[in-house]
């Protein structure tokens, strides 16, 4: 763990929304309808469960490495896994405030062989009451190069 | 449109199967249209030449493509996206044009309000020319608490 943070901005606009929404083929009208959305109590469409992983247009991964400091070499690295903790999801019209860091760094031995690096990055979400909204936490995994294919 | 059946805390048994959700087939198209709305422009999922340089056969989808569609199954499953309170994802294979996605998941607890689920998505089809693929095998296992209503 470095002790470095990204602050950044993510605004929740309808139009993005709307395109996240189409691109993972969702058909909920809570992501497309305003009145939808209203008739269940929320001010404006939500933001589908995977929308903040947009937040790579806010940081990108250049950015990520240059002021966090990884240091993965990405010719070898997988996604490894995912995980979103929610108090609720995100809403248009709002904007959050993405605090990243990295959470968790450590190394295994691989099943073929050669060590797993494992790298979290966990980033919160905060509304404009600095209200908790969710988590992301994206962990990749770095295989060394001696690892089997 | 989803229809969605009003499942309740009461209705929720453990060890209940969920109806399988097939999603898909996914293709290079919608690999693009994802990659502009998410902002994942890795070449490996878009560029013929740069995926086979990587060693891969061909260009394969994005993990958080597939992710995103075993969110809407369990959205779908259990009242709205709006009742999800945890969602992790485990990538276990890549998954290609041409395959499906099918969902298959289970209810595991019932624990301080929360409903606990596991899902298995797989990734069914022929996969690309050179890879001798399962025709179906998993590509994500996933867990999800959810917040039903009493």
């Amino acid at each position: 763990m470095t002790g470095s943070v990204i602050e950044f901005e993510l605004p929740i606009e309808r139009d993005k929304v709307r395109e996240f929404a189409l691109a993972v083929g969702e058909d909920n009208h809570l992501f497309f309808d305003p009145e939808a959305a209203h008739l269940e109590g929320f001010p404006d469409v939500l933001a589908p469960p995977t929308f903040t992983q947009t937040q790579i247009f806010r940081v990108s991964r250049d950015e990520r490495e240059r002021r966090l400091g990884a240091n993965l070499n990405y010719e070898r690295v997988l996604h490894g896994e995912q995980e979103y903790i929610y108090k609720r999801l995100p809403v248009a019209g709002e904007s959050l405030k993405g605090i990243m860091w990295i959470a968790k760094d450590f190394t295994k031995d691989g099943k073929r062989g050669g060590q797993m690096r494992f790298v979290t990055y966990e980033t919160k979400f905060l509304d404009a009451n600095e209200e908790e909204v969710l988590t992301a936490l994206y962990t990749l995994i770095e295989t060394s190069k001696d690892a089997g294919s | 449109m989803t229809i969605v059946k009003k499942l309740t805390k009461s209705s929720v048994e453990i060890g209940m199967d969920l109806p399988e959700k097939v999603f898909g087939p996914i293709t290079r198209e919608e690999i693009k249209a994802y990659a502009d709305a998410s902002g994942d422009d890795n070449p490996i999922h878009q560029d013929e030449d740069y995926a086979k340089k990587s060693g891969a056969p061909t260009v394969f989808a994005m993990g958080m493509l597939p992710a995103a569609y075993v969110a809407h199954a369990i959205s779908d499953w259990f009242g709205g996206p709006q009742n999800l309170r945890r969602f992790k994802v485990r990538f276990t294979t890549r998954v290609w044009p041409g395959d499906e996605i099918v969902c298959r998941g289970t209810v595991v607890g019932i624990e301080d309000g929360l409903v606990k689920a596991t899902v298995e998505a797989f990734r069914r089809g022929d996969g690309p020319d050179g890879l001798e693929l399962k025709h179906e095998e998993r590509a994500i296992a996933a867990e999800a608490d959810v917040e039903l209503p009493d």
